[in-house]
């Protein structure tokens, strides 16, 4: 794998090469600092710009065209990173050589329509488009419930920071969707194209040159913009008493979640200590949570915890009884406690740092976490990959010791499943 | 060893078969560092009463063969299985099926190494009374988890409705009830049954040495007795749903449908894999994301995500289609409209077969997305199809019409979700 950046003036170019892949994978990112009430729109734009374009007037025949170019995939996301909003474009379409020659370029071209050529009439999108947007937007917002856990990390949140963009929801807002016309999306659109912070990064097997030209000649973008806000959020005050939040549902299981931020790391400490805190905690089938909670104490199926580097934060989730509620928070406080003074071995460091080579390793089999690996090195100023393997090496038990000193439980939030029992 | 190449794909995958019936699978990659390996039986779910070696009728709990599974992990030595692999950075992990149950692990160091010991704690089962009953909560976790899935219960709701009697109407986790009455003695039975070599077989794929490989297997495993089968309690299932319709309510705010079509084997001259791509076929061409159905349901805002999929048992083929929508019944018109009156032509079946062909290829640079299509082909056509590009390539439009007129599109159950009324 080799990646190389190139400043393009008005976009930032990410070339990772490898052998390894097949296909090609373009990922085009539209990012800025994210505002509550802008997300709506970009939600709604990011469903619109792939219903159809001023040459493929349906989804239809786009997805016609996608399918005719060797069944070339794409889609558009729209996802919160730290401080900012990525409205991201990504096409995954195979080499030349498994195809036919200038399936690729025309896949790009194709990739430049969707992004460049909206279909928009004298400063308007289609009404009827439009509309089916919101209706999904709408679905969307109305079946949040129904995925437990999403829902409850979502609460979680919520009642962690109300205000923060950590608790800002990625489905958008009904009471903003009523806003959104024609024209003012219109407005939106352009916005994004001419003031966004622009990234392009492509993974697979190319000539850089030949890459670098075919990007140039198929993504003009004029205004020369540089990134100023940082990425990451700030860092909270930690609460002195855990604020505990409950909610009913009428499912079967209750979800339980606690938010566990942490006071000021240094870079070091976040990209290296801290996330094998986090393996050696909760990271999978061989940590305590796992262990304890789960083998041990049976309590539940699925327990787990996630460092979300960007806020600040990591979060414990499990499926439990809500009968098993004050048990289950008391038995990862005492693990999590058990970090904070060292009990956890040295083979069990051994085995955190494994696991994130044995990853790291992999990540050349897979287009999507080359691109997101290249993502890190760049905007969270991670080192190079092969760095980071060398750097995590020599992680002392102290550091990780120090690290889980630092994080506290703040928010303990319950989706407490009331199906079939009497109130 | 016999060579299998898969052609159009520039690939070569082995198969070798032990003295005592074990199966061995493997696709080395020359270009890759990661492995995957997985130990499979050919037990699961389906299995409801079987006679066992000592000519005894069993007839254990549902939910057995997944708890049996879960159960693996369990040693004698004290040892947890997911400690060993991860010591070398290897994930582990186990899943319950209809028709089998696999243990697998992926990594990209120590393969010698975590190969024996994936085929050594599968063969070695250690079940107590205190160890069984520890799961029960466990495994309670996990069936109550799926349940509050809605598209998991508007499934279980449907097999009900289309199989009478077949285990497909029962989950694979089994109920909350049966699960307690699980005893050692139960997990006993079902492994001296089916955790045998000749009811088994190992895939292997990625980077790793064949010869390599194929030794380790023999060392480890060539010892181990062939067995007679366990005779399995054949059911009867009639050709007809069990039930046209069913309701049933949930806290929704958006109503789902799922619908099936039962469609048994016997009534086509189509058969393996062969019939399996024609159905496939058929159902893209109807509902595929460049479909008119969908184009239409979709303007009309009649539709919020749809899933499609074929199932296999010995006798049937059933299609299951589920859709989440504002206009239930609505949309079940369009869905019987379609079907009445299917249009197909050369053009539109020739851009799913590029779209097919593409995919294959693209599939076989994923080592995760590889062992699941081996393992597919494995379970259902008990062998390695090595021309799949060539079979879809010579796919014919007047068989898929043939094919259409075979099928009796009214023998279909439908099952509507829909809100609470508090």
């Amino acid at each position: 794998m080799k990646y190389t950046k190139k400043d393009l003036g008005s976009y930032n170019l990410h070339l990772i090469n490898t052998n390894r892949l097949k296909t090609i994978t373009i990922k085009v990112v539209f990012h800025t600092p994210i505002k509550k009430e802008e997300i709506m729109k970009r939600i709604i734009l990011s469903d619109i710009l792939l219903q159809s374009t001023k040459k493929y007037n349906s989804k239809r025949l786009l997805t016609i065209e996608a399918e005719e170019l060797y069944a070339a995939s794409i889609g558009i996301s729209s996802q919160r990173m730290g401080n900012y909003i990525h409205t991201s474009f990504i096409l995954e379409v195979l080499q030349d050589k498994y195809t036919e020659a200038g399936n690729l370029e025309k896949s790009i071209e194709f990739l430049k329509e969707i992004i460049f050529n909206p279909d928009i009439t004298e400063k308007a999108f289609q009404k009827d488009k439009l509309d089916l947007s919101k209706y999904n937007s709408v679905v969307a917002i109305q079946s949040l419930k129904e995925d437990a856990s999403n829902y409850s990390a979502i609460r979680l949140l919520e009642a962690y920071d109300k205000d923060s963009p950590i608790s800002y929801r990625m489905t958008g807002y009904i009471e903003d969707l009523e806003k959104i016309d024609e024209k003012n999306l219109t407005e939106t659109y352009q916005k994004m194209i001419e003031n966004d912070y622009v990234d392009i990064y492509v993974a697979g097997d190319f000539e850089e040159k030949e890459m670098t030209a075919l990007i140039k000649q198929y993504f003009k973008l004029k205004k020369i913009k540089k990134q100023k806000e940082n990425y990451f959020l700030p860092y909270r005050k930690i609460r002195h008493r855990k604020l505990i939040a409950k909610e009913t549902i009428d499912n079967s299981q209750s979800k339980l979640l606690i938010a566990c931020p942490y006071k000021k790391l240094s870079d070091y400490e976040r990209d290296y200590a801290l996330v094998l805190a986090n393996i050696i905690f909760g990271g999978g089938t061989d940590s305590k949570l796992f262990k304890n909670v789960r083998e041990k104490h049976s309590l539940c199926y699925s327990i787990y915890s996630t460092v979300h580097k960007l806020d600040n934060l990591m979060i414990v989730a499990a499926g439990i009884d809500r009968n098993n509620f004050r048990k289950t928070v008391d038995l990862i406080t005492k693990n999590l406690n058990a970090m904070k003074k060292g009990y956890f071995t040295e083979k069990d460091i051994e085995t955190a740092k494994e696991f994130y080579n044995s990853s790291l390793l992999e990540i050349d089999e897979n287009a999507n976490r080359l691109i997101s690996e290249a993502m890190a090195e760049d905007i969270l100023k991670m080192d190079s990959v092969e760095g980071r393997m060398e750097r995590m090496n020599s992680v002392k038990k102290a550091d990780i010791v120090k690290v889980c000193k630092k994080i506290g439980i703040d928010t303990v939030f319950l989706l407490e499943g009331v199906k079939n029992e009497d109130n | 060893m016999k060579t299998i190449n898969l052609k159009g794909l520039e690939m070569d995958a082995y198969e070798e078969t032990l003295e005592n019936g074990l199966k061995i699978y493997m696709l080395p990659y020359e270009n890759k560092k990661n492995y995957f390996i997985s130990f499979a039986t050919r037990f699961g779910s389906d299995v409801l009463e079987f006679i066992d070696e000592n000519n005894e009728k069993q007839v254990p709990p549902l939910g057995i063969a997944h708890f049996l599974e879960h159960k693996m992990f369990e040693q004698s030595s004290g040892e947890d299985p997911f400690t060993f692999f991860s010591k070398s950075g290897t994930d582990s992990n186990a899943s319950t099926s209809f028709d089998n149950t696999q243990y697998i692990c992926y990594g990209t160091k120590d393969f010698a190494t975590n190969l024996r010991y994936l085929l050594n704690f599968v063969m070695s089962p250690y079940y107590t009374d205190q160890n069984v009953e520890k799961e029960k909560g466990i495994i309670a976790e996990e069936i109550k988890m799926y349940e509050d899935m809605k598209e998991f219960a508007l499934e279980m709701r449907l097999r009900e409705c289309v199989y009478k009697n077949h285990p497909r109407r029962y989950d694979i986790a089994g109920t909350v009830e049966e699960i307690e009455k699980i005893t050692k003695e139960d997990l006993y039975h079902c492994y001296n049954s089916f955790y045998i070599p000749n009811n088994m077989f190992v895939l292997i794929v990625g980077n790793f040495k064949k010869e390599e490989a194929l030794k380790i297997i023999r060392e480890e495993l060539a010892d181990k007795k062939e067995k007679t089968l366990p005779t399995i309690k054949s059911i009867a299932e009639p050709s007809k749903v069990n039930e046209k319709e069913a309701i049933i309510t949930s806290n929704v705010e958006i109503p789902k449908i799922a619908y099936a079509l039962k469609f048994p084997i016997k009534n086509t001259s189509l058969s393996g894999v062969e019939l399996d791509l024609y159905l496939h076929m058929l159902t893209t061409i109807i509902f595929g994301a460049s479909s008119l159905f969908r184009e239409r349901v979709r303007q009309e805002k009649l539709l919020s995500s749809l899933y499609t999929e074929w199932e296999s048992t010995e006798e049937y083929k059933v299609f299951y289609l589920m859709a989440s929508t504002i206009e239930p019944e609505q949309l079940i018109k369009e869905i019987k409209k379609e079907l009445e009156n299917i249009e197909c032509n050369e053009q539109t079946m020739n851009r799913i077969k590029k779209v097919w062909i593409s995919s294959e290829v693209r599939m076989i640079d994923n080592i995760d997305a590889t062992v699941n299509n081996l393992y597919d082909d494995i379970i259902r056509y008990q062998r390695i199809i090595p021309n799949k590009l060539e079979l879809i390539k010579n796919m014919k439009l007047k068989k898929l019409k043939e094919l259409i007129k075979e099928i009796d599109f009214k023998n279909s159950s439908i099952v509507k979700m829909v809100k609470d009324k508090d």
